[in-house]
């Protein structure tokens, strides 16, 4: 059983197809990378698998169970996480309450329970507080904690909704560009802060990228989009050998410099 | 940290000085004002719950004042025509406020935001329609009267000056609560969901039921305020329950300051008192005060509340730059 | 049979002017995105302006409704440039709480403009009756569908046929592409205010003679606009249309057969129906999302 399975799945937007038959697999601890040009559907593809749309036809199943037509909080609950492509914060919310809402599934917020047992509303408040901070320490924002999301520099928002995401535990990360708008050290930075998390929390993860130098030293399978149909599928090496890869969307350069 | 600490030291402040000072007032000043006074509490109970709505959860709610209504009608018809006790009145005031919030909230907040305001107008619009109507039992247009007053041991809160005790505690009760629910998870997850509801399913927030349960807590502050306004004015009528009552807790809460608990009373307040200061307007107030508010959210979107927090955070940043210049050259 | 035809025309007619008024919250809604919760006010001001046009200044019917819907034109575009230009800033939910306080205003303004006694303001066609399939029509009810249909026909022809039509489409669709291509945006916005005023007078126009017209008019209307936008679909053209006569229709063989007082009240139970079982509407809500 894959631990990530898309079956098939189209996508339609009024008339526009968005994605196309697309299937391909994610086994536990993988690290899946999905590339191809703007507007291959990539976008699309990861909101199918976080609940914000629905597949047209085909399905998701994650873990065994068809995600497709599942609300967005309840994959989430699942084990998934999303980082944004632009970072999205909670800007009336300071940076320590960002990552503490990265708890929301594991602890759904309850008025019932704030009103008659408050001892145990604060005692689940302290601890994810902790776990915040302790996430917050591990990402070297803790210095940040009490501030505005305002103040902060676009390369530690990025990192803020990182700390987020990973204080909710997630077996899979879904990542849509994160080295938009970092410079080479942020990204370098970035890659190996990657590879310490999946080792640390056996996380799978699902890349879309354009950077390619990330991609093909992270990625150990790579499914490659083009105009919402699936292109190619392979290791990094196959694909950078791909005859019509190369032709819609690396570019011959980059099979003389992969050489 | 520090800006946190300074916000909840200037509320407790605040609130040390107004207690002190408020139970003072029904001495100073005549019966008159008192009875203002009370209005505004009462107005300060509906304003806190929208807050909960419209501040923290950005859901746009016309229908409040017909859910104070409900309350208010639950201890109206429970008093004079079931002999009911007020006390068990309003508690069941309270509960239909709240009850009639939480289905209205489940059938309609899945539901994009502007159908929900839309909505709740015509919720309001019923509400005024259906008690005008059903004469039998609400008095239809010329309401009820009769309520009795509140009593705890003997002691009836049948006067100005008495009621005002009893409304000040309940205020000061709602506004605790609201700040516990402020800093806890959920009032974290209903900001949350105001300020980017994508981000927020995402972070694994079910919205809905966030959005449900301010809703909920917003329709039980209403309840109060309909309880103590029926237990106060002693008569309850659908003109005090009207969606330009609605319009007014909204004017209140965007003029005190959305998302503050200090601003929602100060809106009350303010509005509250206007008519008095405004007298000389005459028939003309209301056109005024439509405007007023608009120039409001044209000036100054965060409110009165947002106003001084601007002027606090900069006096403090005269003071810590005074602090800076001197150890400018001491790098 | 006869009783019956003539509710039926009084249906279809009073949801005509259902449906315009409809129409002009729509304009509004797809070009802007706003919710203008004062939409029942400004087809209040189309009936307040054809009340001092007609009645007060005694100009001849055929002039006096051109200067009314004029009136109504200069109003949109003043409201524009008054309440829309400057919080276009703003979030929505600001916005939407701006135009239920200048709402608000008008309201009160128009009572103390024109006092709070309700005026009653003769057709443009005359108090006159056709007789068809034995009933006694009213004039009035069928130039209403008429005029409706004729308007909605040039809305048609100017949204689709025209340059202006085709640019302010691509304001709606599209604000920071057309602004970024050089589109005068906010003169196409303030045109947007002015066609959704005209809309909404024109609705104030005909529905008067039928009931009267007075400053709180505006409410009730409102209400049967935003149930027709909801029960039609939310933001459609055609949903308006369908659904203004669904809520007029309705509204007169409602309080025919079942009751007068609560006859809102059917209204609103089709809205929250719809709501629930079908929140988009007859027709759905047009794709597009709103940035």
């Amino acid at each position: 059983m894959a631990f990530l399975e898309v079956k098939a799945v189209s996508k339609d937007y009024g008339g526009v197809r968005a994605l196309s038959d697309v299937s391909f697999q994610v086994k536990q601890g993988e690290f899946h990378s999905v590339i191809g040009p703007n507007g291959a559907g990539k976008s699309t593809l990861i909101n199918l698998l976080t609940g914000l749309a629905r597949p047209t036809r085909g399905a998701i199943v994650f873990e065994g169970c068809d995600i497709s037509s599942r609300k967005t909080h309840e994959i989430i609950g699942m084990g998934v996480g999303r980082i944004f492509q632009n970072g999205r914060l909670f800007e009336r919310l300071t940076v320590l309450e960002n990552v503490m809402m990265g708890h929301s599934a594991r602890k759904p917020p309850s008025l019932l329970r704030l009103a008659y047992s408050p001892r145990n509303a604060s005692v689940d408040q302290a601890e994810s507080r902790e776990a915040a901070l302790q996430m917050l320490e591990r990402f070297g924002l803790a210095q940040y904690a009490g501030r505005q999301i305002g103040s902060l520099s676009y390369g530690s928002r990025r990192l803020v909704e990182m700390a987020k995401v990973m204080v909710g535990r997630p077996k899979l990360l879904l990542l849509d560009e994160p080295a938009a708008g970092l410079n080479s050290g942020e990204v370098e930075r970035l890659m190996s802060l990657l590879q310490v998390l999946r080792k640390e929390h056996q996380l799978s993860v699902v890349l879309i990228e354009h950077n390619m130098n990330m991609v093909m030293r992270l990625a150990e399978r790579i499914t490659v989009l083009n105009f919402g149909k699936k292109l190619a599928e392979g290791t990094p090496a196959q694909v950078s050998a791909n005859e019509t890869v190369l032709a819609a969307y690396l570019g011959e350069g980059y099979r003389s410099a992969a050489l | 940290m520090n800006k946190k600490n300074a916000k909840n030291a200037s509320l407790i402040l605040a609130l040390v000085l107004s207690l002190g000072a408020a139970s003072l007032l029904p001495n100073a000043v005549g019966e008159y004002w008192v009875r203002l006074t009370n209005a505004a509490l009462i107005s300060s109970a509906a304003v806190l719950g929208l807050n909960f709505v419209l501040g923290y959860a950005g859901q746009i709610s016309m229908m409040h004042a017909s859910v104070a209504g409900m309350g208010a009608y639950a201890v109206a018809i429970g008093t004079v025509k079931f002999g009911l006790n007020p006390w068990l009145g309003c508690l069941i005031g309270m509960a239909t406020a709240g009850a009639f919030s939480y289905v209205t909230g489940i059938l309609l907040l899945r539901l994009k935001g502007h159908y929900f305001a839309l909505a709740t107008l015509g919720i309001n619009v019923s509400f005024i329609i259906v008690v005008s109507n059903l004469v039998e039992i609400t008095g239809g247009s010329n309401g009820l009267t009769g309520i009795p007053a509140l009593t705890i041991l003997g002691f009836a809160f049948d006067s100005e000056r008495r009621f005002y005790y009893l409304a000040l505690v309940a205020v000061v009760l709602l506004a605790v609560f609201a700040s516990y629910v402020r800093h806890s998870q959920l009032g974290r997850s209903m900001i949350a969901v105001r300020d980017d509801e994508l981000a927020a399913s995402v972070s694994g927030l079910n919205v809905t039921a966030v959005k449900v349960t301010a809703l909920t807590l917003g329709g039980v502050y209403a309840g109060v305020a309909g309880v103590m306004f029926a237990l106060h004015a002693r008569f309850v009528a659908p003109e005090d329950f009207s969606t330009s009552t609605s319009i007014v807790y909204l004017a209140m809460l965007v003029v005190g300051g959305e998302a503050t608990i200090l601003g929602s009373i100060l809106g009350a307040f303010v509005i509250t008192f206007l008519p008095e200061w405004l007298r000389w307007l005459g028939s003309a107030y209301l056109v005024i005060f439509g405007l007023l508010v608009l120039l409001m959210l044209f000036l100054a979107p965060r409110g009165l509340a947002g106003l001084f927090g601007f002027a606090w955070s900069k006096w403090k940043a005269q003071l810590s730059s005074k602090e800076a210049g001197k150890w400018r050259f001491s790098k | 049979m006869q009783d019956l035809v003539q509710l039926l025309v009084s249906g279809v007619a009073l949801g005509s002017v259902y449906a315009l008024a409809a129409l002009g919250f729509v304009t509004i809604y797809s070009a802007t995105g706003i919710v203008n919760f004062a939409a029942g006010q400004f087809v209040m001001f189309g009936a307040m302006f054809g009340v001092t046009t007609v009645l007060q200044l005694g100009l001849p019917m055929p002039m006096a409704i051109l200067l009314a819907v004029a009136m109504m034109g200069v109003f949109g575009f003043l409201f524009y440039l008054g309440v829309h230009l400057p919080l276009r800033t703003q979030s929505p939910v600001t916005v939407v709480i701006a135009t239920v306080m200048i709402g608000l205003s008008m309201q009160n303004g128009a009572n103390l403009i024109w006092g709070s006694v309700p005026f009653r303001l003769p057709s443009p066609f005359g108090d006159g009756t056709l007789t068809v399939f034995d009933s006694a029509i009213s004039t009035h009810a069928l130039a209403s569908i008429g005029i409706t249909a004729v308007l909605v026909a040039a809305l048609y022809v100017l949204m689709q046929h025209s340059s202006l039509g085709r640019v302010m489409r691509a304001v709606a669709q599209d604000f920071p592409t057309a602004r970024l291509m050089g589109l005068p945006v906010g003169l196409l916005l303030a045109c947007s205010w002015a066609i959704a005023a005209v809309l909404a007078g024109f609705a104030g126009l005909l529905i008067a003679p039928m009931w009267f017209a007075d400053a709180h008019m505006g409410d009730a209307i409102a209400l049967k606009a935003f149930a027709a936008t909801i029960i039609g679909g939310f933001g459609s053209v055609p949903g308006a249309i369908a659904g203004g006569l669904f809520v007029g229709l309705a509204e007169i063989l409602g309080a025919s057969y079942i009751s007068s007082a609560y006859k809102d009240l059917l209204c609103f139970g089709a809205m929250v129906v719809f709501l629930v079982a079908r929140p988009q509407g007859i027709f759905g809500e047009p794709i597009s999302e709103r940035g």
